[in-house]
């Protein structure tokens, strides 16, 4: 085939291309293309996936782009070699670097500058005036283009079955001739197959803004726009066969090829003239040293050496010091970090400070990693302290210059919610149809599903309908946008814009690149994941108050090193409110029942409840052959090596694939793609022909079938929330420190866990309440007492007692608490003291609302009484003298009762220290024959019982169909409720809007494990109102969000 | 001593709803609006009302907790017309009426009530008669307007205030019957204020300090000591005029008069009122009960009696007076300003526009409606569509001819089949034969291929040529579908000037 075609804009030049990268390459291999170019405007986003399609399908991919500029008509480029491409790049960072995330800003100078080795085509209008010719403006320019780029400028004719087709190709005949510039033939592609032309204008559609029926000529008159055959150009070209021959010219001269670029590593990472690998290694026995200050064990330096020969064969050395950097940095300025990720657990990595699971304590998992046949990159994710994440993230940035560092894109896919919302209302739906057909799909990656879009009260046997539903499939998975990853960052050795065209992030001071990390993983670059993790803050924090109050210094790994009784012992009976990953409410019903008593079994218990096993059926199992009800028993011997570890259940990732491997012949590559395409095409439900083969394949070895589809449903489980081993055990490891801190000393953890709020499950009431319960005392805010974050003042009882922060206030800002504490030298006696420093009005009002003045003697309504006054104190020359209000005499305020001041502490710092809101409803209660929870474990098994209580959380898994579980909490403690599908559809009005919720039900007693299951639920928030009914009506004048109870936290809700 | 009553409609918007659609009654359901990209409840019904549903809530919650919630969008504006007619209709019980947005009437009742036998006589009266048109009230009458407001909708129902007993009244009242600003009822909330008797006695210096000049104020308004104005509702009179006779007139000539007469009454009107009508109703009611109508409609508003007679007169004869008419009504349902500007929209240089107008009326009235068109561009491709009627006749385009697309000055309606032959595969027609003519093509561009507008038509494609015949008259043809399809047709679709 002598055509190519050149001018392909693919879905990467967003809301304009009707078709995928891969759809377009794979069509024009089927209709004979030796070679496809795609050039998408101003950008390289989709070249990646172009070229990995191109290559499964024989063909050739030439890199393109189409040159949107400022000042001129758009022009086509094509490097023809990696130095030309460099220099593309090069000029696509410049324009992107100038404009907002999303746009690039380029110029006919820009393009001189980055011209060389570059072939151009230039575009030309669609329209000729009325003299039937192109405008002088165009004229110039193209001239200037071609003093400019010289020979390699062309002049692109393209066919559009427009009126004015004939005399265009004329006029850029002649053009082409006065100018001496060769034409060239394209065929403007816009989508694969013609078919296409429909979903391309909807997407117009929404680039506009507009409707299909309002969009009129925006729209193109008709679909030629497709991939034509070759005849078929040779025959719309027949007037201009050398404009066939110069497109061919120009492919054969474009022979780059992605497959040239080569990754190479910074060189700042290693020292004193060391190769990497020499470098890695006296890093590795330095900290080895270090580590085992009694002697590095033969076990652990022979795992050592064996590491490190096999990331010397697999030169993996440069990738290891990378992360290392990172570590070393972050050690510096005293942040904690956790690498995580099979390549992670290695005695290496626990050498060099990456992760601090000891490698003795733990079955080092790196021997999966280090298995030759998977050919993998290194995986090695690297948490840090949340709030000082952006720490390390500028060190990279500074270190390796944002020329050569640069976050990895992440393409925001079009999902069906979004995909239907687009489609219905560029094809005129209303807005209330619009909202409808959104609400029929309700799970962010959930199918279309017929009977759910009839029961909205729409008809499916009308067409309109039809066509929406219709595109709308076809509309899924465009891409959407680029964003930037969480936290992958490409590192290289030269400029970063040699390979890949960088952009501004939406994010302040952060650049990324425009490929995906399946791009990089296709092109063979590493990055690596520099995270942010909350609990990590709260250790650090909690590491802090331990050297200032307790005069102990920790690390991650010191606590590590000795596994403490007491620790498992707490952890055993789920006291675990505020700890890492174990204080969910499924998590804390399971502690009981697998009381952890080893590092291991918290690498379990962090695994098992996890979609993954719950899906596939194999947490009871694992828990009765762990109590001996069951015995242990392996379906094979081949399997026992692989499921030794876990009394023959699959419960870890690896041991899904494993098995995929050992029992199902599958090859680990085979294996691997298993489990990526259950993330990636769950949502099109293309999974059946990977079960057919696994369960086939097991079959074929002797597996139960029943066993065989028990490990796919795992395995698709873990497909959207993948926790492997590896992970696990870096999460123990944080599980087991803040169990530790919790455990010895709980006033620490909560004032560390409420000063790195917002996270966790729980709200500042529960930790307070949780923390009392451990024999904490804890102060209120005050004005004379407090800081920002909650501190820790002098020993009361046997811990400090923690002062609330004036952080805890909703609303207060830290600038007047700033002018506040420069100005507290001494205490302060009088309300006026804060306002002559400089505290705004409204801090003093938030202040007052916080009840934070009983230290000068004022409850809140007095001191908002006296604040309110100090709006005109006399201020110029008057300053000093008495406010007027000093004279006004005592007036007489109306007194707050303790269950007022309770709904305001709640209101204003979302917990109260006086009392709990639910004992003021107590005697009504009691006369509804409501029980206080902490009376539950007095009770029997199937005792039918009613509590009521606060609601905490309210979840609804999407492992247990249709279920509801609700925590509710009163002045004694809290309740955990089981909603089943049909009680809840009953009472589904009083769970949703409860604050203070009453349940009926039976009492299920498992071991330390008590949960009602509902009979009837009943909405009782009106017992939180205080005051008289009568005295507080509510006429639609009332403010909305100031209603009493709804200064009562919702609870956690289900999504 | 002036007295007041205040009138709240809890549940105007759906009661009213109700009114219009009797099967709403008795049904649970809100009024929405988009606010922010949420439904957000405006309105709702007192069957919503007891659920739980409020304004301000946002429709997706609540639907998640009654799924059988009815919804309707509410219409903007709908409030204050309701409440107008409300007041024009009050009328009848005072002159001084006046609406109360956002949700009431306010009456000026003084002097008003004992011609109802007393106030509590004339508040019932109201409330029932109310009732019946369906809505729901609260009620209250008081000797200031802003306690009149706090007690109908804060008190016991049907609360007559003593004369200068409004402290008393207000006492155990919420801060918020006192017209305040959120804040500051967030503020008296916070100090423990629930009641306005907490404050009401309290300096007004120390209360200005603390709240600012809103809250003294409001309540010297509730008290009297500060006054407040109502504003009457003026009765908009419907363009109507009428004539009697002293007897039954019969003839045409009598009836000629008196639409004469009518037509100069209310045109005298719409001149001093810069209006002119679209269409009029002239309503004839004969002796016997029946009654009998001519309408007519212009194409501009118009207020020139001779113009107007003109397109009746023909019509008359259509009357049958039987025994005669004894009353005439001349109606103006729709008046419109008269614009002076229509010269530049009817734009044919010297053409005197109205006359146009009046001619395009004549000719209309005489041979029917759709007689008489003018075309204007619209925005598509496909060329049936690519033109649309101007209704009425001097609606501006959307969008520009375009002019950079050759298209014919005269379109078809529906295309002609004509016979081709031509050459394979896209080249024009070297001849075609169209109603027994055969044409030579000397000259022919093309082809433009327009496609079907899929969301409105499915079928074949067009292959447009424009051709010139040896004669010098130019064509516009098109080939329906690919040219190696099976049998291609060919049509004739329009001439070029």
């Amino acid at each position: 085939m002598s055509y190519t075609e050149l001018q392909i804009t693919s879905n990467f030049s967003f809301l304009r291309g009707g078709s995928h990268p891969h759809e377009i390459v794979e069509q024009a291999a089927a209709l004979g293309y030796r070679e496809i170019a795609i050039t998408d405007y101003n950008t390289l986003a989709g070249v990646v996936r172009a070229h990995a399609a191109a290559k499964k399908s024989g063909i050739r991919l030439i890199i393109g782009c189409r040159l949107e500029l400022l000042d001129g008509p758009p022009l086509l480029a094509y490097p023809t070699d990696k130095d030309a491409y460099a220099r593309l790049s090069a000029l696509l960072s410049t324009g992107n670097l100038r404009a907002e995330k999303g746009k690039c800003h380029l110029y006919k100078n820009d393009v001189y500058k980055h011209a060389q080795g570059i072939l151009f085509i230039a575009l030309t209008p669609l329209l000729l005036d009325e003299a039937f010719d192109f405008d002088d403006t165009y004229k110039n320019t193209l001239s200037e283009y071609r003093n400019n780029l010289g020979k390699a400028l062309y002049l692109g004719m393209s066919r559009s079955y427009q009126a004015n087709d004939n005399k265009r190709l004329h006029r850029i005949a002649e053009l082409s001739e006065a100018l001496d510039i060769k034409l060239a033939a394209t065929n403007d592609v816009h989508y694969h197959e013609p078919e296409r032309r429909q979903l391309q204008d909807i997407l117009t559609c929404i680039r506009e803004k507009c409707t299909i029926h309002t969009a009129g000529f925006r729209l193109y008159q008709n679909a030629e726009r497709y991939l034509k055959t070759e005849d078929e150009m040779q025959r719309l070209f027949r007037h201009y066969p050398e404009a066939l021959t110069a497109a061919r010219e120009i492919a054969d001269a474009c022979q780059f090829s992605l497959n040239s670029l080569k990754y190479i590593y910074p060189e700042e990472i290693t020292s004193g003239g060391r190769t990497p690998q020499e470098e890695l290694e006296m890093l590795t026995w330095q900290g080895a040293n270090e580590k085992f200050i009694d002697g590095i064990p033969e076990k652990v330096a022979e795992n050592i050496r064996y590491e490190l020969e096999f990331m010397q064969r697999k030169n993996y050395a440069s990738y290891f010091l990378t992360v290392y950097d990172f570590v070393r940095f972050a050690r510096q300025r005293d942040i904690l970090c956790q690498g995580r990720g099979s390549a992670a657990n290695s005695v290496v990595c626990y050498c060099l400070g990456i992760t601090s699971v000891d490698p003795s304590k733990f079955k080092v998992l790196f021997a999966r990693f280090m298995s030759d046949a998977r050919d993998e990159p290194p995986d090695i994710d690297v948490d840090f302290e949340h709030e000082r994440r952006e720490e390390v993230i500028q060190y990279i940035y500074e270190k390796y210059g944002r020329d050569r560092a640069a976050i990895v894109a992440t393409v925001t896919q079009v999902h069906w919610r979004g995909a239907i919302r687009d489609v219905a209302k560029a094809m005129g739906l209303s807005t209330d149809a619009v909202d409808r057909l959104a609400a029929s799909i309700q799970e962010f990656r959930d199918e279309l599903d017929d009977s759910r879009i009839t029961s909205e009260g729409f008809n499916l046997a009308d067409p309109h309908l039809l066509k929406t539903l219709e595109l709308t499939r076809e509309f899924v998975g465009f891409p959407r946008q680029l964003g930037q990853h969480t936290g992958g960052f490409i590192i290289t050795r030269d400029r970063l814009s040699d390979l890949c065209p960088i952009l501004n992030a939406r994010m302040e001071e952060r650049t990324n690149i425009e490929w995906n990390k399946d791009d990089i993983e296709e092109l063979g670059f590493l990055k690596v994941d520099v995270l942010a993790l909350g609990m990590l803050t709260c250790i650090r924090k909690a590491f802090d108050l331990c050297k200032q109050h307790y005069n102990k210094h920790y690390t991650l790994a010191d606590i590590n090193k000795e596994e403490d009784p007491a620790v498992y012992e707490m952890i055993s009976h789920a006291d675990t409110l505020g700890v890492f990953q174990i204080e969910s409410r499924a998590q804390m019903s399971m502690l009981p029942r697998l009381k952890p008593k080893c590092f291991y079994d918290l690498v379990i218990e962090v695994a098992i409840v996890r979609p993954g096993p719950i899906q596939g059926d194999m947490v009871h199992p694992y828990l009765r052959r762990r109590d001996g009800t069951d015995p242990i028993h392996y379906p094979s011997q081949e399997l026992k090596e692989i499921l030794g570890r876990t009394l023959g259940v699959p419960l870890f990732q690896e041991q899904a694939m494993e098995i995929a491997i050992v029992a199902a012949g599958f090859t680990p590559a085979e294996a691997d793609g298993l489990r990526r395409s259950m993330a990636t095409f769950k949502a099109k439900g293309k999974v059946s022909d990977w079960e057919k083969k696994l369960v086939a394949g097991m079959i074929a070895k002797g597996y139960e079938e029943d066993f065989a589809r028990r490990v796919f449903r795992q395995l698709e489980g873990f497909g959207s929330y993948g926790f492997p081993e590896s992970h696990a055990a870096s999460f123990a490891l944080l599980v087991y420190v803040s169990s530790y801190i919790k455990c010895y000393y709980p006033d620490v953890f909560a004032t560390a866990l409420l000063n790195s709020m917002p996270m966790g499950f729980y709200q500042p009431a529960q930790i307070v309440i949780d923390a009392r319960n451990h024999g904490v005392e804890v102060r209120p805010v005050d004005i004379n007492h407090s800081s920002w974050d909650n501190t820790l003042e002098e020993k009361s009882g046997r811990y400090f007692a923690l002062r609330l922060g004036f952080r805890q206030i909703k609303g207060l800002s830290g600038d007047d608490v700033q002018l506040l504490m420069d100005s507290r030298k001494m205490p302060f006696k009088h309300i006026h003291a804060l306002l002559d420093a400089g505290v705004s009005m409204a801090a003093l009002e938030k202040l007052a609302d916080a009840d934070a003045f009983r230290s000068i003697g004022f409850d809140r309504r007095q001191a908002l009484w006296e604040v309110s006054s100090l709006s005109d104190s006399p201020i110029g020359m008057f300053e000093g003298q008495p406010s007027e209000s000093a004279a006004e005499g005592q007036l007489s305020l109306p007194l707050l009762t303790d269950a007022e001041h309770v709904v305001e502490d709640y209101a204003t710092v979302g917990l109260s220290l006086k009392a709990h809101p639910v004992s003021f409803a107590r005697r009504r209660l009691e006369a509804m024959r409501v029980m206080p929870t902490g009376s539950l474990p007095t009770m029997k098994n199937g005792d039918i019982v009613a509590v009521a209580g606060l609601v905490t959380v309210r979840q609804r898994p999407g492992t247990a169909k249709g279920v509801i579980f609700v925590t509710i909490e009163d002045e004694t403690g809290f309740a955990n409720l089981v909603v089943w599908g049909k009680v809840f559809e009953t009472y589904r009005r009083d769970i949703v809007q409860a604050r203070l919720l009453m349940v009926q039900g039976k009492v299920q007693i498992e071991g330390e494990v008590i949960h009602i299951i509902a009979n009837s639920c009943y909405n009782l928030t009106y017992l939180l109102r205080t005051g008289d009914e009568s005295v507080e009506p509510q006429p639609a004048a009332d403010t909305k969000d100031k209603t009493p109870e709804a200064v009562f936290h919702k609870g956690r809700n289900f999504r | 001593m002036p007295r007041y009553a205040s009138i709240a409609f809890p549940f105007l918007l759906t009661e009213y709803a109700a009114r219009k659609q009797p099967e709403l009654c008795g049904k649970a359901f809100v009024m929405a609006s988009r606010q922010r990209g949420r439904m957000v409840i405006d309105a709702v019904s007192m069957q919503a009302a007891k659920k739980g549903i409020a304004n301000g809530m946002v429709l997706a919650d609540c639907k998640a907790v009654f799924p059988e919630l009815g919804m309707m969008e509410t219409e903007p504006g709908r409030t204050e017309k309701i409440l107008q007619a409300l007041a024009e209709w009050s009328i009848m019980y005072t002159p001084y009426a006046a609406v109360d947005l956002p949700d009431g009437l306010l009456l000026d009742i003084s002097g008003c009530a004992h011609l109802w036998g007393g106030e509590e006589a004339y508040l019932e009266h109201i409330t029932a008669k109310l009732n019946s048109y369906g809505y729901t009230i609260q009620a209250a009458i008081a000797d200031t307007i802003a306690s009149a407001w706090a007690v109908a909708r804060f008190a016991e129902p049907m609360t007559i205030v003593k004369q200068g007993k409004q402290r008393d009244a207000l006492q155990s009242l919420p801060p918020a019957a006192l017209r305040l600003e959120a804040t500051i009822l967030a503020r008296l909330k916070k100090l423990g204020m629930r009641q306005i008797g907490n404050f009401i006695n309290m300096p007004s210096s120390a209360l200005r300090r603390r709240f600012g000049k809103e809250l003294p104020k409001r309540i010297a308004q509730a008290l009297g000591t500060d006054v407040e104005w109502i504003v009457p509702v003026q009765p908009v009179e419907p363009y109507q005029e009428r004539l009697s006779g002293m007897e039954p007139i019969a003839s045409a000539i009598g009836i000629t008069i008196a639409l004469q007469q009518l037509l100069e009454m209310i045109c005298a009107r719409l001149q001093t009122e810069g209006l002119g009508l679209r269409n009029a109703v002239f309503r004839c009611y004969r002796v016997d009960g029946i009654v009998q109508q001519l309408d007519i409609g212009t194409g501009h508003p118009s207020r020139n009696t001779t113009h107007l007679f003109k397109l009746f007169e023909h019509k008359i004869a259509t009357l049958e007076p039987a025994l005669g008419f004894e009353v005439f009504v001349l109606e103006a349902p729709k008046v419109e300003p008269v614009t002076d500007e229509q010269a530049a929209i009817w734009n044919a240089a010297t053409q005197n526009d109205k006359k146009v107008a009046e001619l395009l009326d004549r000719v209309t009235a005489k041979i029917g409606p759709g007689a008489v068109s003018r075309y204007l561009p619209a925005e598509h491709h496909w060329p049936e569509r690519s033109i649309k009627q101007a209704v009425p006749l001097w609606e501006k385009p959307v969008t520009e001819w375009r002019k950079d697309l050759p298209r014919p000055i005269h379109l078809l309606p529906v295309p002609e089949t004509i016979e081709v032959s031509a050459v394979l595969p896209d080249y024009p027609p070297m001849l075609f034969r169209h109603k027994g003519t055969r044409y030579s093509v000397a000259k022919a561009d093309g082809p433009e291929r327009i496609e079907q507008e899929w969301w409105l038509s499915y079928g074949l494609y067009r292959d447009y040529y424009v051709v010139e015949d040896d004669k010098g008259a130019r064509y516009w043809l098109f080939r329906s579908g690919p040219y190696d399809g099976d049998y291609p047709k060919w049509f004739l679709h329009g001439f070029f000037a």
